[in-house]
């Protein structure tokens, strides 16, 4: 991981970027890339690029950022990791590439002078990377088909910037404060801001799986080199011959050896779920022993069946690794909360239990540590993939019916006012439940389109809703249509969730401890690889052909345990009322958002 | 060869800084290859159309010049419609889709920043491209307008090539300004438009005299708030020193610029603030406010100082005890990066997006 900024003033009335600006940013995050920085300037002094690096691949000065081709034409500042390009590197070589370094990031130059911006499709990895052209005085700019790696861009008509965190482009000085109703808005209904909004209007994500040019003429809108929807629907039309788990096993094991390319020791995330547990159990296949595994474990369900320690210990135990617990108390929350709020980038109900985990791995001294995030999108473990089809089959009839929402939204308050004080949304049951994003918004929502005004001003929730379009959103993701009903949760998921919420989260809160969080199973080509068995994960096939994956399969206990999520006691160490407790993302919700705000 | 239908409210014979901003544009478009229809609401002056540009007799009802702007649009080919003022957008939205033209929005300052009607909006989100003179009203249109930021260009404003300093002392002289210190001011006395700040700089006047500077100050232009002035003038007992000189030919407005020792005018509310150019452009110092358009064109202080409003007395005081600046270098510099050849080349710019949106 390490963070990469850039000024680029394109328009021709601009002045040049200026150094301390383009210093204030790269500094912002430190945290990112403790190891060394560097700055580049273009040629014609019109564009800036910065780097902080936490050496991983090649941790000699010559793999320094940004980095420079041999001729001097291209300059790259890159954040992630490309794990094929050992493969690149040898292809390049036969067509007679010489190389000066043993890292990934001089591949990203050779490839882009040889094949342009159809370079992302060779690439493997999370990534997020700049290069600039000196010839042609262009920008261009590229993220990963996940969206593991963040890179946020802003355009104030006369200068381009950019910088792998949102708070790094403010505090350059330069950047717009005008708040974005639809990042507002868009938090308060998904738990984290949908991208590409921020909480600010000028800055803007780069979508996943997109790239993006920089001219004379400014940025031109970011082009979709890919995007889930599509890997789904290419490997659908494909058909699947295979036995599920005879497809799962080669290409999970392919995905986690990928994933340990690196210099430097490489650890694990531990919990008791099948997920990191699967993921430990094929490192060991890989070849590597004495992984030190990381479990964080809270005082309050020590003894409970929510305590993660006892099936993360025994599943350390069969593959080997070294097993490191840490437990954090209500004591530990409370000094860490005000740095947590500092460290998260944008607003998000989640992450605090992946702040505890980066943590406990830099004191364990690792820099890199493996996770099982994205496993429930890919193999179909949440709830959300039995319940959305189910709701949008049965409350989907009712809901096609002209006036029936807004009679449910009106009559249920009145007519079972226990159910909704206990489930706020089931007055939404009927809001456009007979499609696939009305249905998944009723699922996933943290606050529903009608309450926002209560939450968050009349004036911001319609503003924030006309600007963001959720349901539009998120059909948008949905397209083309990966033709079956786990394929379509899984793109909604990955699309959404995982990529604006947990990679986002493991991208933060990881770097604020100098940690790099790779994710095997939220894989770009692993889930080419699966595409076409995928229709076939439900009722738990995809866990349980995941937790045999490994060469020693995970205990049936693990597969027997009830899925409990990452569970956080944030609602009693928040003092909410006991009844109210089942309310506890909403009042996080609120918690982050003031603490944002405040800041 | 690309057609161009531009519904304006004036260009060629028109007044004022977005009739001029129109006249910069279409004929910088016109010398670029496109064949350019022009349909004003007004035209005041006798003035010709340059090659490559057709301007049709202005309609100044409201009823006649949308249906000439409809069945022109309907009548013949264009691939593109130009709008020059946000009040037009929802008309100049009918014609490019009667046309199948593409739609390109002209948005100027003041008239863009707060949220407009709901038809206005929305022909500027369903607008192909944008344009918005300074980056201040760029940012005021994509707060109201759900529209991809990469269709919102900044095309600021340019000033010709007749602002250049010239011979200052003959100017001063025959004006009757030798050895004092001159301020100068350029723009409409219009009661609407009260934040160009006029009140500000003669409530300045009797602390600079204090401090030993023998002021004038100029105050360039007509409209209805000047006996107002006047009066404020008088209440702080400077209206020896402030003169009204009404609206200029353009040879004695070249010739005020020259010899003004500074240009001020410490507006809220411009869009760009093209006399800021002009001033520096003739190679005299210029003081503005941090807001709104003046940051652009005073480059964020490169061309000219920028001050709050606090500070903009003190901002005068300090300009007017600092050596002059280098004249023909600051008109180099205001040349380089708001002469006609940059602002030709950054129209072609603009609209290449077009093609390449295609």
């Amino acid at each position: 991981m390490c963070g990469i900024n850039g000024i680029f003033s394109y328009h021709s009335a601009a002045n040049p970027p200026r150094e301390p600006e383009l210093l204030a940013t790269r500094e912002a995050m430190r945290a990112r890339g403790p190891d060394g920085a560097g700055i580049a300037w273009s040629a014609n002094r019109r564009c800036a690029l910065g780097h902080r690096r936490l050496a991983i691949q090649d941790l000699s000065e010559r793999a320094a950022q940004p980095m420079a081709s041999h001729n001097g034409r291209l300059v790259v500042t890159f954040n992630g990791e490309i794990y094929n390009y050992p493969a690149l590197r040898a292809a390049l070589e036969r067509d007679g590439v010489r190389f000066q370094t043993n890292s990934d990031t001089e591949v990203l130059l050779h490839l882009y002078a040889r094949d342009g911006a159809a370079m992302v499709h060779r690439l493997r990895g999370m990534f997020a990377f700049a290069i600039w052209d000196n010839l042609r005085e262009e920008l261009f700019l590229a993220r990963d088909p996940y969206g593991v790696k963040p890179l946020y861009t802003a355009n104030d008509g006369w200068v381009f910037r950019f910088a792998s965190q949102v708070k790094a482009l403010l505090a350059g000085g330069a950047v717009s404060r005008d708040p974005e109703p639809a990042g507002v808005v868009g938090f308060h209904l998904f738990g984290s801001v949908p991208e590409p909004f921020t909480l600010y209007r000028e800055i803007r994500s780069l979508p996943a799986g997109c790239t993006q040019i920089v001219d004379a003429a400014g940025p031109r809108e970011p082009t979709p080199y890919t995007s889930i929807a599509h890997i789904l629907t290419e490997g659908s039309a494909c058909g699947a011959h295979d036995e599920i788990e005879d497809a799962v096993r080669p290409a999970v094991l392919d995905s986690v050896r990928e994933h340990l390319l690196a210099d430097v020791d490489v650890g694990i995330f531990l919990s008791a779920g099948i997920d990191s547990g699967a993921v430990l159990g094929l490192t060991a296949d890989a070849g590597r022993r004495r992984m030190k595994a990381v479990t964080v474990a809270f005082e309050e369900f020590r003894g409970s069946s929510d305590d993660e320690v006892p099936a993360a210990r025994h599943m350390a135990f069969r593959y080997g690794a070294e097993h490191l617990v840490h437990r954090v108390g209500e004591g530990e929350f409370r000094n860490d909360l005000a740095a947590l709020i500092e460290a998260m980038d944008q607003p998000t109900i989640d992450g605090v239990n992946i702040w505890f985990a980066a943590k406990a791995a830099k004191e364990a001294g690792l820099k890199v540590v493996l996770s099982g995030i994205g496993g429930d999108e890919l193999f179909a473990g949440y709830p959300s993939f039995a319940d959305v089809p189910r709701w949008r089959r049965r409350l989907g009839p009712l809901a096609m019916l002209p006036g029936v929402a807004a009679l449910a939204r009106r009559m249920l308050p009145a007519c079972v006012p226990g159910l909704v004080r206990r489930f706020p949304k089931a007055v939404g049951a009927f809001d456009r439940t007979h499609t696939w994003p009305g249905a998944y918004l009723l699922r996933r929502s943290v606050f529903l389109p009608g309450e926002l005004a209560q939450v968050v001003g009349a004036d911001m929730a319609e503003e924030g809703l006309r600007r963001l379009r959720p349901l539009r959103c998120l059909s948008r993701m949905l397209s083309p249509d990966p033709g079956s009903d786990i394929a379509r949760v899984c793109v909604l998921e990955s699309a959404s969730y995982l990529r604006n919420q947990l990679l986002r989260d493991a991208d933060w809160a990881g770097m604020a401890h100098g940690v790099e969080v790779r994710v095997p199973l939220a894989d770009a080509a692993l889930l080419r690889t699966l595409a076409p068995v995928l229709p076939r994960f439900g009722a738990g096939a995809g866990k349980a052909a995941l937790a045999r994956a490994p060469s020693i399969p995970l205990p049936d206990d693990v597969l027997a345990r009830p899925k409990t999520g990452f569970a956080v006691p944030t609602a009693r160490w928040l003092a909410a009322p006991e009844q109210e407790r089942g309310l506890a993302s909403r009042r996080w919700s609120q918690r982050v958002f003031d603490g944002l705000m405040a800041a | 060869m690309t057609a161009l239908l531009a519904l304006v409210t004036e260009a060629f014979g028109g007044r004022g800084g977005i009739a001029q901003y129109n006249r910069d544009l279409l004929r910088a478009l016109a010398s670029a290859g496109t064949a350019v229809t022009t349909l004003p609401r007004m035209a005041p002056d006798a003035a010709p159309a340059p090659a490559g540009v057709r301007q049709r007799r202005p309609r100044g009802g409201r009823i006649a010049f949308s249906l000439t702007a409809l069945l022109t649009a309907a009548l013949r080919r264009f691939d593109i419609v130009f709008c020059g003022h946000l009040f037009m957008a929802p008309l100049a939205l009918l014609a490019a889709r009667i046309a199948r033209a593409r739609l390109v929005v002209q948005l100027h300052g003041i008239e863009a920043w707060p949220r407009p009607s709901r038809l206005r909006r929305l022909a500027v989100e369903r607008a192909d491209l944008v344009l918005c003179v300074s980056r201040y009203t760029r940012r005021r249109v994509l707060n109201w307008a759900t529209v991809a930021p990469e269709r919102v260009l900044v095309l600021p404003n340019t000033c010709g090539a007749a602002f250049a300093p010239g011979d200052r002392a003959e100017v001063r002289g025959r004006l009757g300004l030798a050895g004092r210190r001159v301020l100068l001011t350029v723009g409409r006395l219009d009661r609407r438009e009260r934040y160009k700040g006029h009140d500000r700089v003669i409530r300045a006047l009797p602390d600079l005299v204090a401090q030993g500077h023998d002021i004038v100050y100029l105050v360039v232009g007509d409209g209805d708030d000047a006996d107002r002035l006047a009066e404020v003038a008088n209440a702080c007992g400077v209206a020896d020193r402030v003169r009204f000189l009404g609206r200029l030919r353009p040879e004695a407005l070249r010739d005020v610029y020259r010899a003004a020792d500074l240009f001020v005018m410490p507006s809220t509310g411009e869009g760009f603030g093209i006399a800021f150019l002009e001033a520096a452009a003739s190679g005299t110092a210029a003081v503005g406010l941090d807001a709104g358009g003046a940051a652009d064109a005073l480059a964020e202080g490169e061309l000219g100082v920028l001050a709050s409003e606090k500070e903009f007395p003190d901002a005068v005081a300090r300009c007017l005890a600092a050596p002059p600046p280098d004249r023909a270098a600051l008109a180099g510099r205001v040349r380089r990066r708001f002469g006609e050849d940059a602002f030709q080349a950054r129209a072609r710019l603009a609209f290449e997006q077009l093609r390449r949106g295609e």
